[in-house]
């Protein structure tokens, strides 16, 4: 295999992981607890600038070509681990101002809002993260082991990344399918029941926007390890509906359903329109991205509202639906 | 049941109703007549206000037939009874919270001449005088009586040959329960209105009703003369679901 | 001081423009409970129809006249053909969010694969310049002021003294007490949908009249902004749209004339989260949870 096709396969892969990883944390919040977090691409882009200056060291050491907050070196994981824990306290910041205090509605509208800002914010305030420039020269952990050719150090990312995203596959089971999960759930079917049970839904929409915050900084912090750059321009608040998208595509609430989601429409769209005989001008390339997403996400919500592979329904649960149904209905008729 | 002994007033012709396809009311027939007063009573989720809420379009229509004036209005959209002459009071969300009153009456009035319509608000306010002196209050801040009658007098405004009430008098004020049930219902109906109530206090119903229709589980169990209705056992076994 | 009055003035012109669009989109809102993520692409399409027009010789007022009417009538149809079958379909509020996004991202990329990603911009003289002490207009800003004066209490008045227009506020808040009453709910709805797309087509010419540079994207970037005036103000009440446009307008000129005119926005949303973690339902709007058009 040529170098050239090896290091496509390894950017198609990780690109998979990176997305497949950010899915799941917005699936933990919009499709099993039913958050609407329109500022999720803002807690990647957190990941991604933490992994960075976690890494890259003090900003003058590079000659200072680049200005941004702080510069630590930590060694692998740490960067890592770093990104997720800015990723949680975000969120829980700005859960707490959001979650608590508004209407629904007005949640969603308002994270919107501060996703714009926030991207206005790194724009103009250059000594943050180097403005709109964006940082770039972020170390990779795998190019940091001398002794190996740039080939196996790029399957040594790859390995990470598919690690990383397979030990969150697990975690994300243990998740969504314990008593926990049911009462998730229950938030997003019946908020009401949930409060007679005596769980706190507002508590438990808090605690999903703080996990699926932590991974979507995780899916950044790979994200900017592999490119070595990051800047506003990857991070513009439409791209959070990229990830709405995959989530709806898979099956809402379902892990695996959102995991083929995220590698067919934060992948495979742009792949498959590089095959299209339409020219190579970027912006139309990028154009149709967008109306192919667009287009699939009306597609399923009228076609196939519950995804491609929906989320998976206790079976217990359907015997008491069809061998109660007499019941159920004279209950309703006693309302 | 025959329509045409009917004339203006509604009539239910084995009606059944409910909500999500699930049927809750079975196979109601009755008559109300012009100005007349036919109440129906039962206890707690009988489906007395479902039987309602199917007319007007806030429960699903399942079965059956209604006529009003004639002419059959089972399944035309809610925004047309009112041109065939049938209004109604819901029980709850009655008024136009942030609209004030006089507003609240001139919309009652939406399809009335637009020259006519000031003056049948004033005639209204004639006939409800709490009102005349809070016109431009919003409704949303009005006690529960005033607002009931509110909403009542909003029915009213395009003067239609038939009312339903939709429990009245729930949650008011025992004084409230008086006027309105005592005193305001009564004059409608002398006015021509034919009237069907659907009342959680049944005494208090039946005593202005001419006749009641005693419904338990989606089924009229019992219609009676409201004057026959002297043995109040006999009422209370309906009640209770023995025959 | 002579600073502050012609941020002021500035301020008063953005106001303007947000005022026209905020109603818009308020309006829309408080009648069908669709939060219309696409109000900036229509903007966007209207101004370029009036951008086609103005190039084609007309004079850009008469331009703007026709990015009304077609405004109307996208939202119109935008409406008809997606958002109404989409809602008969049983897709919920939160639903339909997604469904205005992904309408909004098909037309403002679809209108970009059409034109390009270059700027546009109308051939309009921005006329006599006026000054009031320190306020400097021109004549082109005070005609957008004039319009957007214009506009806002012919809506008001429209919906205060009208019969359609109370019916329009009836529906607002009690559609099915409104359907008791004979209002035709679905026309009434179709309405809300046209006059809220002629005032996007309005807005959407003064914004890339007062920017003087727009792409296919504008109108979608500015909306987050028009967002903030109407929840300011108390989303669903055309009075608090204005009195909300009003704040931000001035605040971000003020901000941008004394702080850093890159991050004028942020202030303007700055405030926004302030006053919405005091007062949840905005400024101006009294009734909490019974919003609509209150008054």
């Amino acid at each position: 295999m040529s170098a050239a096709t090896q290091y496509y396969i390894a950017t198609i892969v990780v690109y998979i992981c990176v997305n497949v990883i950010g899915a799941w944390g917005l699936d933990l919040q919009f499709g099993v607890t039913g958050v609407l977090n329109f500022a999720f691409i803002l807690f990647q882009a957190a990941g991604a600038y933490t992994a960075a200056m976690l890494s890259l060291g003090p900003a003058s050491a590079s000659g200072g070509f680049q200005h941004y907050l702080v510069g630590f070196k930590l060694p692998f994981p740490l960067p890592l681990i770093g990104a997720m824990l800015v990723g949680g306290a975000l969120s829980a910041v700005i859960g707490l101002i959001t979650l608590r205090r508004l209407r629904s509605d007005y949640q969603a509208m308002v994270m919107l809002v501060i996703s714009v800002v926030a991207t206005v914010v790194a724009e103009s305030v250059v000594g943050l993260a180097n403005g709109s420039a964006g940082l770039s020269l972020i170390p990779n952990p795998a190019k940091s082991l001398t002794g190996l050719t740039l080939q196996t150090q790029n399957w040594l990312f790859v390995g990470l990344c598919v690690a990383l995203m397979l030990i969150v596959g697990v975690l994300m089971y243990g998740l969504v399918y314990s008593p926990y999960g049911r009462v998730l759930r229950g938030v997003r079917e019946n908020e009401a029941a949930v409060e007679a049970m005596g769980r706190s839904a507002t508590r438990a929409r808090l605690q999903v926007f703080i996990i699926g915050g932590a991974l979507a900084a995780l899916s950044g912090a790979l994200l900017a390890q592999f490119i070595g750059a990051w800047a506003p321009s990857e991070w513009l608040y439409p791209e959070t509906f990229v990830f709405f998208t995959a989530v709806i595509v898979g099956g809402r609430g379902s892990i695996s359903g959102v995991a083929i989601g995220a590698a067919l429409v934060a992948v495979g769209i742009q792949q498959a329109v590089q095959y299209m005989p339409i020219g190579s001008d970027p912006t139309l390339l990028a154009a149709l991205e967008w109306i192919i997403t667009g287009l699939l996400t009306l597609i399923f919500l009228w076609l196939r509202p519950q995804g491609l592979l929906p989320e998976r329904r206790r079976r217990y649960l359907r015997r008491v639906k069809t061998g109660f149904a007499a019941t159920k209905l004279q209950e309703s008729a006693g309302t | 049941m025959s329509v045409s002994d009917a004339g203006e007033a509604p009539v239910f012709d084995s009606v059944s109703a409910g909500y999500g396809g699930h049927e809750v009311v079975h196979d109601v027939s009755l008559a109300v007549g012009q100005g007349q007063i036919a109440c129906i009573v039962g206890p707690n989720g009988a489906g007395k206000s479902t039987l309602l809420r199917a007319i007007t379009g806030d429960a699903q229509f399942l079965g059956g037939r209604v006529w009003l004036g004639g002419e059959e209005i089972s399944r035309i959209p809610s925004n047309r009874l009112i041109k065939r002459g049938l209004a109604w009071v819901p029980q709850v969300d009655d008024v136009f919270t942030t609209l004030t009153v006089r507003e609240n009456l001139e919309l009652g009035g939406f399809l009335l001449p637009r020259k006519g319509v000031a003056a049948r608000v004033d005639e209204l306010l004639d006939t409800f005088p709490l009102l005349a002196g809070m016109t431009s209050r919003v409704a949303g801040r009005l006690s529960g009586g005033e607002r009931k009658l509110l909403a009542i007098a909003r029915a009213l405004m395009p003067a239609p040959s038939a009312l339903l009430l939709d429990e009245p008098t729930a949650g008011l004020s025992p004084e409230m329960t008086g006027l309105v049930l005592q005193n305001q219902i009564p004059r409608l109906s002398a006015s021509g209105v034919a009237i069907l109530l659907v009342e959680q206090r049944a005494l208090e119903a039946i005593a202005v009703s001419s006749r009641v229709h005693v419904m338990v589980s989606g089924v009229i169990r019992a219609s009676r003369e409201a004057h026959e209705v002297t043995d109040w056992d006999e009422l209370a076994r309906v009640f209770l679901g023995e025959q | 001081m002579a600073v502050f009055i012609s941020a002021v003035g500035f301020g008063v012109v953005t106001a303007a423009i947000l005022a026209i669009s905020a109603v818009g989109f308020t309006l829309q809102f408080s009648v069908t409970n669709v939060f219309n993520l696409a109000f900036g692409s229509v903007m966007t399409l209207s101004g370029f129809v009036a951008y086609w027009l103005n190039h084609a010789g007309l004079n850009i007022w008469v331009a703007m006249a026709a990015a009304a009417v077609s405004g109307g009538l996208i939202s119109l149809a935008i409406n008809e053909a997606i958002y109404t079958p989409f809602i008969r379909h049983g897709l919920n509020l939160f639903g339909m969010v997604i469904v205005t996004i992904s309408v909004a991202v098909i037309f403002d990329h679809g209108l970009q694969a059409a034109v390009g990603p270059t700027f546009f911009s109308y051939t309009a003289p921005a006329g006599k310049a006026f000054r009031f002490a320190d306020f400097v207009l021109t004549r082109q800003e005070l005609i957008i002021v004039g319009i957007a004066v214009l506009l806002t209490i012919l809506v008001q008045v429209a919906l205060q003294y009208t019969r359609v227009g109370k019916a329009m506020r009836g529906l607002a808040i009690n559609a099915s007490l409104a359907r008791a009453c004979g209002v035709p709910t679905r026309g009434v709805i179709a309405l809300a949908w046209f006059v809220s797309g002629v005032l996007a087509g309005v807005g959407g010419v003064a914004l890339f009249l007062d920017i003087s540079t727009f792409t296919a994207t504008t109108g979608s970037e500015f909306l987050i902004v028009i967002i903030a005036a109407a929840v300011l103000g108390g989303i669903g009440s055309p009075r608090g749209a204005v009195l909300g446009a009003l704040v931000v307008g001035i605040v971000t000129e003020v901000g941008a004339a004394y702080w850093n005119a890159e991050l004028k926005d942020v202030l303007a949303f700055g405030v926004l989260i302030a006053v919405l973690l005091v007062r949840p339902q905005g400024l101006f709007s009294r009734l909490a949870t019974e919003r609509a058009i209150a008054r």
